[in-house]
């Protein structure tokens, strides 16, 4: 372990008191006449601050998370050498950068070269983590694949895991589960979705409009459990009291049903927004011209604006599925657990990501394939959405240049 | 002034958006089968005074219409109207030209396919040719018309609008400054359809161009600050205008 709280306040409390020496300095030398000098007092004080500060703590914070994974026996150093040398890093940057001050430097554009490095790191931190996690999905199901074979995994019909051995480990029932209830919920959440933006955007009043459209993303705001427990307590059994034990469909109060109503609701905010921004991107020439040509409203709406808003809806639609796709706890709550492919939608099912939850809670070894195999799931599920993600977005992306 | 036979006439219309006064007690006559041209200084009323005349501004919420507007001597505003009806006798051309992201083809037959005017897909075809010669865009596009009406220049598109327009068989053309996007050869493509439309229409132009009132319109009307300041012969208002403001416009002084 490193210590990273000692080293951290000591590199900080050089940074400071170089930040004040450095701005003195700068006033100083040109004795209190401050246009001599070509930037701020305080640029030159943050020239020192940042040159002494972000080395020093990258060094510091990379070291302790190369440690970290890699196992202490990696750090060739003793924890207390490191620390000093990392002090002393920011101790030299602090002096280096001190002597250069002088009135001539050109503070602003050193200090500002720094913000930039900074806000870069932080987008790169961002992306390297994407990668990292895909680095380590992939290297989890390679040792999947190597304890279980590809084709049974991707083409087998049956999902039968045994702790003991000689399991059987097929995506497709799960992805079958995956693939219905998300069918279901778009049923329910597009054409709700779109005909609520449709509404909102062309009909209403601008003061039911200010109310109704937060109203709806309300909804979006509602955690997927609390959607999930909906789905478990009410719904389900609902639908089971009501509807399908008395026309003899079933008896199960999980079902594909309960999960996709469910999750229909949980998306028509998702899709009603995205949708609503694409139709009032539609320019208002084209309704004019519609309806200067003697069209009705909805005509209008039905022949121009949809039609003009379509490759951004249909992504709005992707982009709604990929989510659909991805929803784990109103699944959990209101789908079941059985894995297998029925068409019966009263029927309990699983999905990809139900299965994943399972095969990692619980006692388990993340060496037998029974655990690794949610990583190949959780892969396979991975590839899919970021496949809908693209499409999705270049098909609005490519919306939105038609009018610009 | 009233030898010809009057197909549109205004009398004392004001428009309100909100509390705006945006137009003040305008009357006017515009005769059948002439070019009558609206100008006047920018913010002055001019669209708002045309899409009086098509009641597009029952599209805006904040805008009120009171006074009477007649086209044949029927009262547009009564509550038999139906403006839906009303717009396709009315055809207008806006300012910037705006196909709809449909085929050249669908463009055009859009009206005549809301108004149920074709029977079968040949009347419709015959619809589509004669509104694109009309339009003087036949030749250049028959053999695109399945292409995208966006896909077409920036003339061509405000041709394509007026065959669109044109196609719903309108007895009244209004044009909201439709040239003003265009660069000068199209500009003179259109003032030249513009010539040949005045025998079969009452064409209403707005421009801000006096060069274009005075080559391409048989009246004009001079609007400023929502009143209508002057109206008359195209040649009179030019050469000898009545009114101070008038004259100030035309020689560059207000505007
Ligand atoms: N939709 C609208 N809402 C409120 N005010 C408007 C609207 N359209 C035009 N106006 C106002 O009405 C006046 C006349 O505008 P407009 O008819 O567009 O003038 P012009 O076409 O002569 O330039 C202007 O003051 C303008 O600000
Ligand atoms: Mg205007």
């Amino acid at each position: 372990m490193v210590s990273i709280s000692f080293p951290f306040s000591m590199i900080l409390l050089i940074a400071v008191i170089g930040y004040f020496a450095a701005r003195r300095k700068a006033i100083a030398m040109v004795k209190g006449n401050l246009r001599q000098l070509q930037a701020l007092p305080q640029a030159y004080g943050q020239t020192v601050f940042f040159t002494t500060f972000l080395p020093a703590t990258v060094i510091l914070l990379g070291w302790a998370f190369v440690v970290r994974i890699m196992g202490p026996s990696y750090a060739l150093i003793s924890d207390g050498l490191f620390q000093v040398l990392v002090i002393i890093t920011a101790a030299v940057g602090a002096a280096l950068s001190y002597l250069r001050v002088k009135p001539s430097q050109r503070a602003r554009a050193i200090s500002e070269r720094w913000i930039m490095g900074v806000l870069m790191a932080a987008s790169a931190l961002a992306i390297l983590t994407t990668i990292g996690i895909v680095i380590s999905m992939l290297s989890e199901s390679a040792i999947f694949f190597r304890q279980h074979s590809w084709s049974d995994f991707f083409f087998g019909t049956v999902w039968a895991p045994n702790f003991r051995g000689g399991s059987q480990l097929s995506i497709l029932p799960l992805l079958w589960g995956t693939l219905y209830i998300s069918f279901i919920s778009l049923i329910i959440a597009v054409p709700v979705g779109l005909y609520a933006a449709i509404y909102l955007s062309e009909y209403a009043s601008p003061s039911l409009r200010s109310v109704a459209k937060p109203a709806i993303e309300v909804l979006a705001g509602i955690p997927t459990i609390v959607y999930g427990l909906f789905a478990l307590i009410t719904v389900g059994p609902m639908l089971r009291d009501f509807f399908v034990q008395p026309l003899g469909l079933g008896s199960s109060s999980s079902s594909v049903m309960t999960a996709g109503l469910v999750m229909g609701v949980m998306l028509i905010p998702f899709v009603s927004s995205l949708s609503d921004d694409i139709i009032n991107a539609v320019p208002q020439a084209m309704r004019d011209g519609s309806l200067g040509l003697g069209a009705t409203k909805s005509e209008t709406i039905r022949q121009v604006v949809v039609p003009a808003a379509l490759p951004g809806i249909v992504g709005a639609v992707l982009l709604a599925a990929s989510r659909a796709i991805g929803e784990t706890m109103i699944v959990v709550l209101g789908a079941g657990a059985a894995a297998r492919f029925d068409l019966n939608p009263f029927e309990a099912m699983t999905t990809v990501t139900v299965k994943i939850v399972s095969q990692l809670t619980g006692d388990t070894d993340f060496a037998s394939p029974e655990t690794l195999v949610a990583f190949a799931l959780g892969l396979s599920l991975f590839v899919i959405t970021l496949g809908l993600n693209i499409v999705a977005l270049v098909i609005v992306r490519k919306y939105r240049e038609q009018y610009e | 002034m009233t030898k010809l036979p009057i197909k549109i006439s205004a009398k004392n219309v004001d428009v309100f958006y909100g509390a705006a006064h945006a137009i003040k007690s305008v009357d006017v006559e515009i005769a059948d089968k002439m070019v009558t041209s609206f100008i006047g200084p920018s913010g002055c009323g001019k669209s708002t005074f045309l899409r009086c005349i098509n009641r597009m501004n029952d599209t805006i919420d904040v805008c009120r219409v009171t006074g009477d507007i007649m086209i044949d001597m029927e009262d547009i505003y009564d509550r038999r109207v139906d403006p839906v009806q009303l717009r396709a006798k009315v055809g207008m051309v806006f300012q910037k030209p705006n196909p709809f992201p449909k085929s050249i083809y669908d463009n055009v037959a859009y009206g005549p396919k809301i108004h149920g005017m074709a029977r079968n897909k040949l009347e419709l075809d015959e619809i589509v040719e004669k509104s694109l010669r009309r339009a003087a865009l036949w030749d250049e596009a028959k053999d695109r018309l399945q292409e995208p009406g966006t896909g077409l220049s920036g003339g061509q598109q405000q041709r394509l609008c007026i065959a669109r327009a044109v196609a719903t068989e309108p007895e009244v053309l209004l044009m909201d400054e439709p040239c003003s996007a265009l660069d000068p050869i199209a500009t003179a493509q259109i003032e030249q359809l513009i010539d040949e439309l005045r025998s079969s229409y009452c064409v209403v132009i707005v421009t801000h161009s006096m060069a274009q009132a005075s080559r391409v319109s048989d009246r004009t009307a001079f609007f400023h600050l929502g009143e209508l300041v002057e109206y008359g012969y195209t040649s009179h208002i030019f050469t000898n205008p009545s009114d101070k403001r008038t004259e100030s416009y035309i020689t560059g002084r207000i505007g």
